[in-house]
């Protein structure tokens, strides 16, 4: 170690303690720790959930409804909300910042985590799909409302209102 | 005096201490590291003013972040990346780094392992070490010259133990090449 070195590291031992001394530099307390740490993982189960449902609302609207579904894939490619899959990016990408804040992201093999949270998530949308959510969730508030306004109106719970092209409902 | 009275006490043991009753203790592990680390962070930057300022601010940021340290950790390890990150911002800040995509891709057979344990050749390697680039620089000045091991430079530079292996032996062959033409 060079004079220059060794010289430096006295003065630091004296100018860190003296800081610590006067109150120049305090410990943050153990509290605001603790809330960090329940944020972060507030934020990554709101993000979790945000996703299964977003991923969820995607397989309900890309499934065929009502008789000559088949027909109108077009239709639903036209009104289709192009918001929910950019939103779902977004909450990956958030979510994948989140998880490399936790200590064991480097220990494990972080691509194989970030794969089996999406398939988890996947699979999560398709069963709340599979049983049937959705449709008790399109007629019901408060989560009728993320629903789209042609799926109520099929489903009988929107009046869709009177204009050319559009038959006056009986 | 105080030194001899905590001889015998882990670092974590006083971490626990300082945040619970005395305060003071924390010159105890600033007097425990700082040679240590004052030599980690000038291999990283190269200049030992830098260096000095990098380390007292990674003393400063470890003690207001000293009730984040889980004690079921190693004090060293944690203490290693405050100053690993504090050098690097500085690097960056300074623009004397080197770039990190430059790989040297080239075949040996040779190990470096032996040649490297004499005192002469740590002297001859610090001087190759600082032309190679960061990111191998990092766990080979932390594997031979800091003795840490696998595991511990995984905690300090958050890579995966392979990566740390890869890392080492990937830089043990650019070390080669830079040595053999000075």
């Amino acid at each position: 170690m060079s004079k220059q070195l060794k010289k430096t590291s006295i003065n630091l031992e004296k100018n860190i303690m003296d800081k610590v001394k006067t109150g120049a530099v305090r410990m943050k307390p153990r509290w605001y720790f603790i809330f960090g740490s329940l944020a972060l993982s507030a934020g990554l189960a709101g993000i979790a959930t945000v996703l299964i449902f977003v991923n969820n609302l995607v397989f309900f609207l890309l499934r065929q409804h009502g008789p000559m579904g088949q027909w109108r894939l077009q239709q639903i490619l036209d009104s289709f909300t192009w918001w929910l899959p950019i939103l779902a990016l977004i909450g990956i990408f958030l979510g994948i910042k989140l998880l490399q804040k936790y200590d064991f992201s480097y220990k494990k093999n972080f691509k194989l985590v970030i794969g089996g949270l999406l398939i988890s998530i996947i699979l999560a949308s398709a069963l709340i799909d599979y049983l049937g959510f959705n449709e008790i969730w399109s007629k019901r508030r408060p989560m009728r409302q993320f629903y789209p306004k042609w799926q109520q109106a099929e489903q009988g719970n929107l009046e869709l209102p009177a204009g050319r092209g559009r038959m006056r409902r009986q | 005096m105080l030194a001899i009275k905590t001889a015998h006490l882990s670092d974590e043991t006083i971490v626990e201490l300082v945040r619970k009753s005395d305060q003071e203790l924390y010159s105890v592990l600033i007097k425990r590291y700082q040679k240590k680390l004052l030599r980690y962070a000038n291999y990283l930057i190269n200049d030992e003013d830098l260096a000095a300022d990098s380390v007292e601010e990674a003393f400063i940021k470890a003690f207001i972040n000293l009730n984040s340290f889980k004690t079921s950790m190693k004090f060293s390890s944690w203490l290693y990346r405050i100053v690993h990150n504090q050098a690097l911002n500085l690097v960056q800040k300074n623009k004397r780094h080197q770039s990190t995509d430059q790989i040297l891709e080239f075949a040996s057979s040779l190990d470096l392992e032996a040649e490297m344990i004499s005192k002469e050749e740590i002297k001859r390697a610090k001087k190759c070490l600082s032309q190679i680039p960061l990111i191998y620089r990092e766990p080979l000045s932390l594997f031979y010259l800091e003795d840490k091991s696998y595991e511990e430079i995984s905690d300090i530079l958050r890579l995966p133990t392979s990566s740390v292996g890869t890392r080492i032996r990937r830089a043990k062959l650019i070390l080669k090449k830079i040595c053999q033409n000075n």
